[in-house]
């Protein structure tokens, strides 16, 4: 039986309208794999077949998946086509799948022997440690015109999964979180609902000066932080452990 | 001499005093309570708390923590604020305290505000400075992020009463383990009016979830819960008369968390005891691992210690060193073992045990499908069985098994505490490799 490799685009709908799409093929499963983006090694005796995103089937499959696997599981998945791991298609769709054999898929998530479940969990693990990461770590810098400015290299998609918690928090503040590696960020004027944008160029330059306090406060939360360390306890290793480099080049403490 | 009066100093002079003068409280966390904001002011909570920064001691940054003010009436042996001390002081206003807390929190530095006090004139006038303050920013600022401060022992109970509704979390400081020790180091400070608000808090508590039942909007009490703190290595007191009072304090208080804080000689004072090693770290964290065991693990802590084993094993944690002693247990199938069982296998912590019950309705686990869970197999091989099988051949052997685990090199947090990781190589001779040469 010839294999085949439905390819998808790499976004929620993308591999959703993929999972609907090898339901559609009506072919036992085992010979059909999804794939995120494009192929550079074709595999001889196999067919591809590109998948449009649609986002009307894309919506169907992400009500089964919340219907007979549970929110939880659909937060996994969620979690997990946040991660750029080029197998995730495949690992969701046979996730998905095993799911709705059981009798009841809410506990899919729990059978890590299964690989493919095993991989959506890891990504989802992932996935979940990078958003509390950046909870911790992100910072807002105030600018001249009020609204709080924040920039962040995340190697997951987590934007969206940040900007839920930040609104809740700062109801009453307009801030923006910009992921520099996509390219892509998140509007929230204060008293309304965030928004993300995708397509437009964010451009720096553009944000202007920062508030006349700024500094300041920069200043005096480096200080506390100083100041809060006991020196007979001194260990950077410790530090460095809880708290990876790759976030402190965000961190105003570290900066000054 | 240094001396400012208060007014003329800078908030960030007032800052680095008042925080260098809280560094040695512990507690840091922001943890034990959900909430989401109203959407009428600043922040929200999360139950498992969140750290925003690590300082170079490698400790969690999580409260803007600082004192009201290191100006105190009491003269504690072990306090850097002490009367007796000859140390710059100030105070904060509550406006300012407020005003940095806002300015930090907005930037997400900080989960919220911890707020500690040495004893200004008198208690009462110390817990409602404390109290004003949170007022202001609770209804002033609409501040809903994550608050903790101290009751002040001796200080009207009324006015912790009052701030316990504005707060999320209370402690007060145990200090040290006995009356004794107490009499000898803080000579002001009496255990008993430690335990007062202590018990004050933890009937408020429950007499708040009665009300709440009722009443689902009645304002919570403390909902994050009290904790306390007690250092450790100033006094002779050995682990398991520290293992006992924590228990208690969990017990009998209702207690959230004890925290464990290693000495620091600041004040070279006779009756201190000198460390030449630094801060007894090592100690330190064997005290929270076994905490860890009380509160997670079904442990007691008669299991751990006794008066002829009064303290920790300083090669083993305490749950290896518990599973040596009761090898008549092991192996355990991990396939058939109950939960509670689970949690006792070294290696096996809370999620991989809840994991291995999630993940065994699906079919039988085998060793690989552990490795995926988290077990750490190098450590829990010697006590499972998957499918009645043992993962090596290995003798269930006290010292065999110590040798083998104590070459497994323990990840601690620090390296140079009396113990280094040298002179454990002095087992190294007998590691793993033999195994996969011999074994399955």
């Amino acid at each position: 039986m010839e294999e085949k490799y439905l390819i998808c685009e790499d976004s929620l709908e993308g591999i959703f309208t993929g999972i609907y799409e090898a339901y559609a093929l009506r072919e036992d499963h085992k010979n059909i794999h999804l794939q995120v983006g494009e192929e550079d090694n074709f595999r001889l005796f196999a067919s591809y077949i590109r998948v449009a995103a649609d986002g009307e089937k894309a919506a169907k499959v992400a009500g089964t998946i919340c219907r007979r696997l549970g929110e939880g599981t659909y937060l996994d998945i969620c979690r997990a086509l946040a991660s750029e791991d080029k197998e995730k298609g495949e690992a969701i769709y046979k996730t998905v799948l095993g799911g709705l054999k059981m009798k009841n898929g809410s506990q899919v998530m729990g059978n890590l022997a299964d690989r493919h479940v095993h991989k959506v969990f890891e990504l989802a693990r992932r996935t979940r440690n990078e958003v509390h990461h950046w909870k911790e770590f992100l910072r807002f810098q105030e600018l001249e015109s009020g609204i709080l400015y924040s920039k962040i290299g995340p190697e997951n998609n987590v934007v969206t999964f940040l900007a839920p918690h930040f609104a809740d928090r700062l109801p009453l503040y307009d801030f923006i979180i910009y992921d520099e590696k996509r390219g892509i960020f998140v509007v929230h004027p204060k008293s309304k609902e965030w928004y993300l944008v995708t397509d437009r160029d964010f451009d720096e330059e553009e944000i202007g000066d920062y508030s006349e306090r700024e500094m300041e406060y920069q200043e005096l939360f480096t200080f506390f932080c100083h100041k809060i360390a006991i020196k007979e306890r001194k260990n950077l290793k410790l530090q460095r452990n809880m708290l990876p480099l790759r976030f402190q080049e965000y961190m105003v403490e570290f900066g000054l | 001499m240094f001396f400012k009066a208060t007014e003329e100093m800078g908030i960030k002079e007032k800052l680095g005093i008042l925080t260098d003068a809280a560094k040695y409280d512990v507690a840091c966390t922001s943890s034990g309570v959900d909430r989401r904001g109203d959407g009428t002011g600043i922040g929200n909570t999360e139950k498992g708390g969140i750290c925003h920064s690590f300082s170079a001691d490698g400790r969690c940054i999580s409260l803007l923590k600082i004192l009201f003010t290191n100006e105190c009436i009491y003269d504690c042996k072990y306090c850097i604020n002490r009367k007796s001390n000859d140390v710059p002081r100030a105070s904060f206003t509550p406006d300012e305290v407020c005003e940095l807390t806002m300015g930090f929190y907005k930037r997400n530095y900080i989960e919220g505000l911890f707020l500690s006090s040495g004893i200004l004139y008198h208690p009462d006038f110390t817990m409602e400075l404390i109290y004003q303050t949170i007022y202001k920013l609770r209804t002033e600022h609409r501040f809903q992020g994550y608050i903790h401060v101290k009751a002040i022992p001796g200080a009207d109970p009324v006015l912790i009463q009052k701030t316990g509704y504005l707060a999320d979390r209370m402690s007060v400081n145990l200090e040290l383990p006995t009356a004794e020790s107490l009499k000898r180091l803080a000579p002001n400070k009496h255990r008993k009016n430690i335990l007062a608000p202590m018990r004050q808090i933890q009937n408020g508590i429950q007499e708040n979830k009665n009300e709440l039942v009722l009443y689902r909007k009645a304002p919570h009490f403390v909902p994050a819960g009290q904790s306390t703190q007690m250092i450790v290595g100033a006094t002779r007191e050995n682990d398991y008369q520290l293992m006992m009072v924590a228990e208690s304090l969990y017990q009998k208080f209702g207690l959230k968390r004890v925290f464990y804080s290693a000495f620091v000689n600041v004040n070279e004072d006779k009756d201190l005891p000198a460390l030449p090693g630094g801060p007894p770290l090592l100690r330190e964290h064997r005290l929270y691992q076994a905490d860890w065991l009380l509160r997670y693990y079904g442990f007691q802590a008669q299991e751990l210690l006794s008066e002829e084993r009064p303290n920790f094993n300083v090669l083993l944690d305490p749950k290896a060193d518990w599973a040596l002693r009761h090898l008549e247990l092991f192996p355990v199938e991990v396939n058939r073992a109950d939960y509670q069982l689970l949690l006792r296998i070294p290696g096996v912590g809370v999620k991989s045990a809840q994991r291995i019950v999630r993940a065994r309705r699906n079919g039988t686990l085998k060793f690989e499908d552990l490795k995926k869970i988290g077990v750490v197999l190098k450590r829990a091989l010697y006590f499972i069985t998957c499918g009645g099988r043992m993962m090596y051949h290995t003798k269930i052997e006290e010292d065999y098994i110590t040798r083998n685990l104590i070459s497994v090199k323990e990840k601690l947090p620090f390296d140079k505490d009396g113990i280094t990781y040298r002179q454990l190589s002095l087992f190294d001779d007998v590691n793993f490799q033999q195994f996969s040469q011999t074994g399955s």
